[in-house]
């Protein structure tokens, strides 16, 4: 019996001093598996995730590389700052209001399904080829999930709470940023969440058709000219700017409504 | 109180002042879409303005990069850019299609007798000997409905092959199209540079059949502004056909230094741009960026013959006080 415990005692610690290296550990199976993967097929447009490490460097160490990551990063953090400006008050206010709810609610499940970067070219028709047209493109990506989030955030607050707040004499504004937005937080920043990841995909995928600059610049150009080392260490580049945004979000997060973090989490960023 | 209201009174006067010289001095901006690669002279306006005596100091350039030239046939058409790169096939599409109005002011690349051609290569131990073998496999093409497929339908009709009965056809990209070959996801596949170079470095893979037997002297990409911005503009378009011009002339007089222009824009290895660009197996360029508007017509009436288009006339797409070459 003793043996027993002591086994299972030994097998959970090892558990909890691997579980912070599980993220590390993950990318670096997918790392082997790509490299074992690409050797076995031996074909020129999957290379090695050893050759494409070896390309990192080279595009974060260009300047002007560097300059296209942080032109898209910009237009990004526009996109996803007046999203979040935009969709926390409608949802919020979707939520505790019906009529609000009621007329924005078909709009949204019309445009839900719609590949958001398929509307470029019409977008850019519009609105040119610039920033603004791409600005626009990551906008509407993540507006509808934070809306979502928000919305149903909003719903979830008990009536006890708002007629507490009424009882006391709030407004309903007051009601809405003293009682809703703060019981809704945790559901607005899952939303959050998922739009970050959502503004990190299109702000590549708007830069597919029409461009000046960008991460999406060197990707595409790369994946035209046929050097495939330079496609795949910008994708590895791509996701390691995921895995960092979404490492810093979850900080913020956590910040933010610890109050709130009942649950285990699955370790899902390397935060 | 008073210091500070007589200080803000200043900045705003100064900032009024320059501002007011700002729009004095303002110059003039086109905006030029272009694409990758094989766009030489307008590279060397990109990466080094200072050889043109204009750009920068009679106007501005505000450059795009799209992919392909259908998506700046939209442009164009939305007047979202004044100028871009145009296939034959893509602008005279926004012409029929699209209401396009343009002018071709420019030529880039076109087959030269004796130069590149896209062709159509078989690995070494296919089957497919002839055009005619083609019937029943799977053949690729860099995209489907593009330039290329008018001469290519032409050259398999002539066989006794139907191209839109007798093959498979597929969309397979040039950066792509010899991996699909060696793997067989194709029995046959078009070619371009570079990646045609570094194919037949390899070895393993022989031309089947190139486009300039078709036709001669087609022409794969081309300069076209839209009408009303011409019209409107003419001084302003003659100074970027001049640089066009004047930008082919020293892209072919240096060719090193052309090589580390293409680099800088493509990012492709100078080694691998030398095993072709501006040499014998490279596509042509006419020295003055002249666009043939004969072979134009000639394009213009097989993609006709090939039920692509309604016959058209190139004409509506001269003008010729804005065309290259301009001194």
């Amino acid at each position: 019996m003793s043996a027993v415990a002591g086994d299972g005692t030994a097998t959970a610690r090892i558990g909890i001093s691997i579980a912070p290296f599980a993220p590390l550990l993950a990318c670096l199976g997918l790392l082997a598996a790509w490299q074992i993967g690409a050797l076995l097929l031996g074909t020129d447009s999957i290379p090695t995730a050893l050759d494409a490490l070896r390309a990192v460097p080279d595009i974060l160490g260009d300047r002007s590389g560097l300059a296209n990551i942080l032109d898209s990063i910009r237009r990004m953090a526009i996109g996803l700052a007046s999203a979040v400006v935009v969709s926390i008050p409608l949802g919020l206010a979707m939520g505790r209001v019906p009529a609000v709810a009621s007329f924005f609610n078909p709009i949204l499940m019309v445009t839900y399904p719609v590949p958001k970067a398929a509307l470029m070219p019409v977008i850019m028709l519009w609105l040119g080829v610039g920033d603004l047209s791409k600005t626009l493109v990551i906008f509407l990506a993540v507006t509808l999930p934070i809306i979502y989030h928000s919305f149903e955030g909003a719903k979830a607050v008990e009536e006890k709470m708002i007629w507490s707040g009424a009882a006391m004499g709030m407004s309903r504004l007051q009601i809405m940023a003293r009682i809703v937005l703060p019981a809704a937080l945790p559901e607005i920043l899952a939303g959050c969440r998922t739009g970050l990841v959502l503004a990190l995909i299109t702000m590549v995928t708007s830069e597919m058709i029409a461009r000046k600059s960008g991460a999406g610049n060197i990707l595409f150009n790369a994946l035209d000219m046929g050097q495939y080392d330079t496609v795949f260490a910008m994708i590895i580049i791509i996701g390691a700017l995921g895995i960092i945004f979404d490492a810093a979000f979850d900080r913020l997060r956590r910040a933010l409504v610890a109050w709130s973090d009942t649950r285990q989490d699955i370790p899902l960023s390397f935060s | 109180m008073r210091p500070t209201m007589k200080r803000l009174m200043l900045i705003a006067a100064t900032a009024g002042a320059v501002l007011s010289a700002g729009s004095a001095f303002a110059i003039d901006t086109i905006r030029v879409g272009f694409t990758i690669p094989a766009e030489e002279s307008k590279y060397w306006m990109m990466k080094r303005p200072e050889r043109f005596p204009d750009i920068g100091k009679t106007y501005n350039i505000e450059w795009t990069q799209f992919q392909g030239t259908s998506p700046m046939t939209q442009a164009l058409a939305a007047g979202a850019v004044d100028c871009a790169t145009q296939g034959v096939l893509s602008l005279a599409n926004g012409a029929v299609n699209g209401g396009l109005k343009a002018y071709i002011v420019a030529q880039h690349v076109y087959e030269k007798p004796g130069g590149f051609s896209v062709y159509w290569a078989v690995k070494d131990d296919s089957p497919i000997k002839t055009v005619a073998d083609l019937k029943g496999k799977t053949v690729g093409i860099s995209v489907l409905g593009g330039g290329t497929y008018g001469p290519f339908a032409m050259i398999l009709r002539k066989a006794g092959v139907d191209p839109e009965k007798d093959i498979k056809l597929v969309e397979t990209g040039f950066a792509v199209s010899e991996d699909a070959l060696r793997q067989g996801r194709v029995d046959a596949v078009n070619m371009n540079q570079p990646f045609a170079a570094r194919a037949e470095a390899k070895g393993g893979i022989h031309k089947l059949f190139s486009l300039s037997e078709a036709m001669p002297n087609i022409v794969h990409i081309l300069e076209a502004c839209r009408a009303d911005f011409v019209d409107k503009n003419p001084a302003l378009a003659k100074a970027y056909v001049r640089d066009i011009t004047h930008g082919m002339e020293m892209a072919l007089a240096d060719r090193a230094e052309t090589l580390k222009v293409v680099n800088e824009v493509l990012k492709a290895p100078i080694p691998v741009l030398d095993t072709y660009l501006l040499k014998d197996n490279d596509f042509g360029r006419d020295p003055k960026a002249a666009p043939n508007f004969d072979a134009i017509q000639l394009m213009l009436d097989i993609y006709a013959e090939t039920g692509m288009l309604p016959k058209l006339s190139v004409r509506q797409f001269y003008n010729p006080n804005v065309v290259a070459p301009i001194e």
